[in-house]
């Protein structure tokens, strides 16, 4: 049963499919966007590369966790007008197969950088991202998303990120608007970061592309 | 029901050898092997370590910025201290056998007190034993390090990766001290010699403008060094309970499966038990410790939040799965355990009616291609 309905959501999308084949420039490991994708592609794009202002990249993020940010506006955790509605739209199964789907489309190629990679490191921003600032118990960003921020599991890709939505992120994990992640972890470390501190990590995460 | 009831068994038979361990420290023949292998010549510096007094009024030393770190020789010694400290993984297969950093559990680079500091540790050593009656230099117990909590293989006595994690942690000392005490100027440059013994020692160069405010026997104890010491649990500590703190609070970073969050081919986030985490010899197995380690430093960036009874509890379930063997094993878990570990830890016993723990233990010092993941 179940089966049918996946079959019957590809035919669906075969018409639009075809349309991302000759518009896509990037190849994917998955190029069927799911019907309960469609609605999603308009503001983050068909393969999830993200439209600026207008929507965030997914391309990049784990299934495991756009799947728990659904469920994080369905349930009001975090809070976004516009989100709230769509992920309304997107229930059941459906959450399980556009998580998927995102998961799966191409991100760009970088050459990563390790924490340890540099020693002094004069960039105050590129400081915080791979020492972190321990006079404020402030952890180093990469110690948890990743090298170069590339993030994995629950933790979300910041590399190549719209930078406005980074930016938007941290103040909303400040200001508690954004939750759902387990003891508050990330809100305890946006609160200790400063307005200029919130604009430098989300340029440089943003230009790490 | 049953496992409950296993469980229980387990903790009441487990109290006595709590006990034991206050009174008792090594095993006698611990130090008749014979080989030339540092894991083997080394069975003797695993003592528990140290659990120290916190205090609100503690004032911890500053080491200085990593940006100060002198141009030249020296310097360059230091900053790949820095590196190896940090990024632990490049010398997979060379001397190292899992997935973990140094600074994975030495918070900041080594930097944070209350987290094992590199600096505390540096005054610290050479240690004297009055058991062998023998110094164990600093380089001897990074090299236990290596052993034990790397699962590797230890770098030989006077090896570069050994001077340049002991310049670092000697920068960092003393770069501290002479910023507490004013005394100007770069910190002293050491040969590779004297930086591998450590500072405990009458004939180490300590500037006077130091030495006058600190003797050798405070340098060894200063505020901050290893981890402090975690009250005693209300509740003998119970893996059973500590599953439920580690699904609450600990599995988000740490996987379900205890085995880290993998991203790019690193561990991001360290496994705590398995093949791919520090082995049955490593300090960290016992359960006082890693409650120690976790009551101060978990979680990441939020310190002290768990409950006494929670990190204790926590502390236990995280030991009491496999891990690799004990370097020290020869083939007799039963003989590892009564010389090993007579503390607070499960190595050769069964808990909630799993196999017994070091029957079934990974191997010491895989490559990195034989580990399945």
């Amino acid at each position: 049963m179940k089966t049918s309905f996946y079959l019957f959501g590809i035919l669906l999308s075969l018409p639009m499919c075809n349309v991302m084949h000759v518009n896509a420039s990037e190849t994917s490991s998955q190029q069927v966007i799911p019907a309960a994708a469609q609605l999603c592609t308009s503001c983050h794009g068909a393969q999830g590369q993200g439209m600026g202002v207008v929507g965030p990249r997914l391309a990049g993020l784990s299934a495991e966790y756009i799947n728990n940010q659904l469920t994080l506006f369905q349930t009001g955790k975090r809070q976004n007008p516009t989100m709230l509605a769509m992920a309304a739209t997107v229930q059941g199964d459906n959450i399980a197969l556009v998580s998927e789907y995102f998961s799966q489309q191409a991100v760009a190629d970088i050459p990563l950088q390790f924490r340890g990679d540099k020693v002094a490191i004069s960039d105050p921003f590129e400081a915080l991202a791979f020492q972190g600032d321990w006079s404020r118990v402030i952890p180093a960003c990469t110690s948890c998303h990743g090298p170069s921020g590339v993030g994995g599991g629950q933790f979300p890709r910041l590399a190549g990120q719209e930078v406005s939505y980074l930016k938007t992120q941290l103040l909303s994990w400040q200001n508690g608007t954004r939750k759902g992640d387990v003891d508050n972890m990330m809100g305890n470390i946006a609160v200790k970061l400063t307005a200029a501190e919130i604009d430098g990590l989300s340029e440089f995460f943003a230009n790490i592309k | 029901m049953k496992l409950l009831s296993i469980l229980c068994m387990g903790v009441l038979l487990s109290l006595p050898l709590q006990a034991n361990e206050l009174l008792t420290e090594l095993a006698p023949n611990a130090s008749t092997a014979t080989s030339s292998d540092p894991l083997t010549t080394l069975p003797d510096r695993q003592a528990a370590l140290p659990a120290v007094e916190k205090k609100a009024t503690d004032e911890y030393l500053q080491p200085a910025p990593l940006a100060d770190i002198p141009t030249g020789a020296f310097g360059d010694k230091v900053r790949l201290g820095y590196k190896l400290f940090v990024n632990t993984q490049q010398l997979r297969d060379k001397y190292v056998g899992n997935e973990l950093n140094c600074v994975n559990c030495h918070m900041n680079a080594g930097i944070k007190a209350n987290a094992s500091p590199l600096w505390a540790a540096y005054f610290a050593y050479p240690a004297y034993r009055k058991k062998n009656d023998k110094v164990n230099s600093f380089q001897e117990r990074i090299q236990g390090c290596f052993s034990y909590s790397m699962n590797g293989k230890a770098p030989a006595s006077g090896s570069p990766e050994l001077v340049a994690i002991s310049a670092y942690s000697y920068w960092l000392g003393m770069s501290g001290l002479m910023a507490k005490y004013n005394v100007a100027g770069p910190v002293p440059e050491l040969s590779d010699v004297e930086l591998v013994k450590g500072a405990k020692r009458d004939d180490f160069p300590m500037p006077k403008a130091i030495s006058e405010h600190l003797d050798v026997t405070a340098l060894s104890q200063l505020p901050g060094r290893g981890f402090p010491k975690t009250p005693q649990p209300e509740l003998a500590y119970s893996p059973v309970r500590g599953m439920t703190v580690y699904q609450a609070h600990c599995q988000v970073c740490h996987g379900e499966d205890g085995q880290g969050q993998m991203i790019a081919g690193i561990a991001a986030l360290p496994p705590l038990w398995g093949p791919q985490s520090f082995n049955w010899g490593a300090g960290m197995h016992r359960v006082n410790t890693a409650t120690d380690f976790i009551y101060e430093n978990m979680p990441l960036g939020k310190s002290i939040q768990l409950t006494v009874q929670q990190a204790w509890d926590v502390a236990a379930y995280v030991n009491s799965f496999d891990r690799p063997q004990d370097p020290r094993f020869k083939g007799d878990v039963s003989k590892t355990q009564a010389t090993y570990h007579q503390h607070q830890g499960y190595y050769g016993q069964s808990v909630a009616g799993n196999p017994i723990l070091g029957s079934e233990s990974y191997p010491v010092f895989p490559l990195k291609k034989s580990v399945k993941q």
